[in-house]
């Protein structure tokens, strides 16, 4: 469904969502009757320290123009410390993105506990229309590459 | 006995795995004894015509380095394939591209600028020299490894290979007992494995590069922050590099169940970072520990870029 002033792109977005706090949340959005854009892929994940660096570039890889990570909160962590990895994780990634000539804002964290259906709202609603703004990712068949 | 008809070529290669054959010391007089070398552009004088003319399947083995670089490259492993029974993948640049793989950073048209400059002064694939006409090999958009180009029956990493790995490969062709198709000459474990250094999986609280400090004879490297790729990289050359003090960069690739060897090793590094300190604090702290690497594509994706899950730099605009 193209809305008025838009560029007509439809970006592919993979969201790894903790099955904790972030997927909890994500359903709190959805039985709230929240709305938000259908462009997210969701994919429950156990903790957000479970996707590693190899499933973000295979994602992608695979076409996505952008990838969503949400987590427990600093502290939440339902194995202690597996956000704290992945923040770490996300640190170097962007790098990576950067320089291989991947916008690094293509992926993003965000802490998501499992009250924030808002955040949630709010996190997805933004975050696609950033990367609807950017445009197609290089990756993806769209793309330039 | 007939003997053995080798052949070795190289193709965007820096002529190290050439020199590497003959650190199997007094071993290379077997192999000259049991086995003719039909082709060696590094050594010996062999026209391409020649080897054209050899029919198909009638080369025992072809040792292949370097990576795919040129249209002539790629030429030539099709070739080599046709005419060898059986094509090895020898050193890091033919197995994943290698640190030749790293020019996949800059496009064919940013390499051309940097070397020649303007456009009209770059190289042409025909041109006309003094009268005479010159054909150049296209040079491709991406280096690519071996792999991506033919089926590769073997597979002997390392860059260069290692004496250990080389001896075994040898040993193994002049007794008639090559192993399955696909193996590996190294081993199936990773370097941690065949370390010597005591590994006590410390938190790291600083990333440093060789130079800066004088490391612990005894104890692991990644321990003392210095960043070794011997998790996420096969092991079989015996630690040579974590013995002499340097961290082993990963030339030997990845083990068989990991895909992306940069991307494991960047795993491997952002769980190993603490710093026991909490809140802000923390996050401050790791990023400009994390800000010490400040070449993540050189460090983590030195030898196998060209084989990675990203291959080489996309077109987005740089931000």
């Amino acid at each position: 469904m193209a809305k008025p002033n838009d560029n007509g792109f439809e970006p592919k977005i993979v969201a790894f969502l903790c099955r904790w706090c972030s997927y909890a949340g994500a359903d709190l959005a959805g039985v709230s009757r929240m709305t938000y854009p259908d462009n997210i892929i969701p994919m429950r994940v156990n903790c957000s320290g479970r996707v590693d660096a190899g499933m973000v570039m295979a994602a992608f890889e695979r076409g996505a123009d952008g990838v969503l990570i949400g987590g427990c909160h600093p502290g939440d962590c339902h194995y202690v410390s597996g956000n704290y990895k992945t923040r770490r994780r996300v640190i170097l990634l962007k790098q990576a993105l950067a320089e291989v000539g991947i916008k690094p804002q293509r992926l993003h964290l965000e802490w998501i506990s499992a009250s924030e259906g808002v955040k949630f709202q709010r996190t997805v609603t933004e975050f696609t229309r950033l990367i609807k703004g950017f445009g197609p990712s290089p990756m993806s068949e769209d793309g330039e590459n | 006995m007939e003997k053995i008809k080798v052949g070795i070529y190289w193709a965007a290669s820096c002529g190290g795995c050439d020199v590497s054959l003959l650190e199997i010391d007094e071993q290379i007089l077997d192999v000259a004894a049991k086995a003719d070398f039909v082709l060696w552009p590094c050594a010996t004088d062999t026209k391409y015509s020649d080897l054209r003319a050899y029919p198909d399947r009638s080369i025992d083995v072809v040792l292949f380095n370097g990576a795919i670089r040129t249209r002539e490259n790629h030429d030539l492993a099709k070739l080599l394939r046709d005419k060898a029974k059986h094509l090895v993948a020898y050193g890091s640049c033919a197995q994943m591209g290698g640190v030749i793989g790293l020019a996949n950073l800059s496009s064919r048209n940013e390499i051309f600028t940097t070397l020649f400059g303007a456009e009209p002064l770059w190289p042409k694939e025909e041109s006309n020299q003094d009268g005479y006409p010159l054909h150049l090999p296209a040079f491709l958009e991406r280096v690519l490894p071996l792999v991506d180009v033919v089926d590769v029956d073997y597979v002997i990493p390392g860059c260069p290979p290692p004496r250990e790995m080389v001896s075994k490969f040898f040993e193994a062709l002049l007794e008639g007992k090559l192993p399955e198709i696909g193996a590996v000459f190294a081993s199936e474990k990773n370097l941690c494995d065949e370390c010597p250094r005591e590994r006590r999986e410390e938190r790291i609280t600083r990333i440093v590069r060789p130079h800066e400090i004088e490391p612990k004879q005894d104890s692991c490297l990644l321990d003392q922050g210095i960043i070794c790729m011997g998790p996420a990289t096969r092991g079989g050359c015996g630690a040579v590099c974590p013995l002499a003090n340097m961290p082993c960069t990963g030339c030997a690739g990845p083990t068989a169940n990991i895909t992306d060897q940069g991307a494991t090793m960047l795993n491997a590094i952002a769980s190993l970072i603490g710093t026991g300190l909490e809140g802000e604090e923390e996050l401050e702290a790791e990023e400009a520990i994390l800000a010490e690497i400040d070449d993540v594509i050189g460090t983590f994706y030195r030898f196998n870029l060209a084989a990675s899950i990203f291959k080489g730099a996309q077109r987005e605009q740089r931000s």
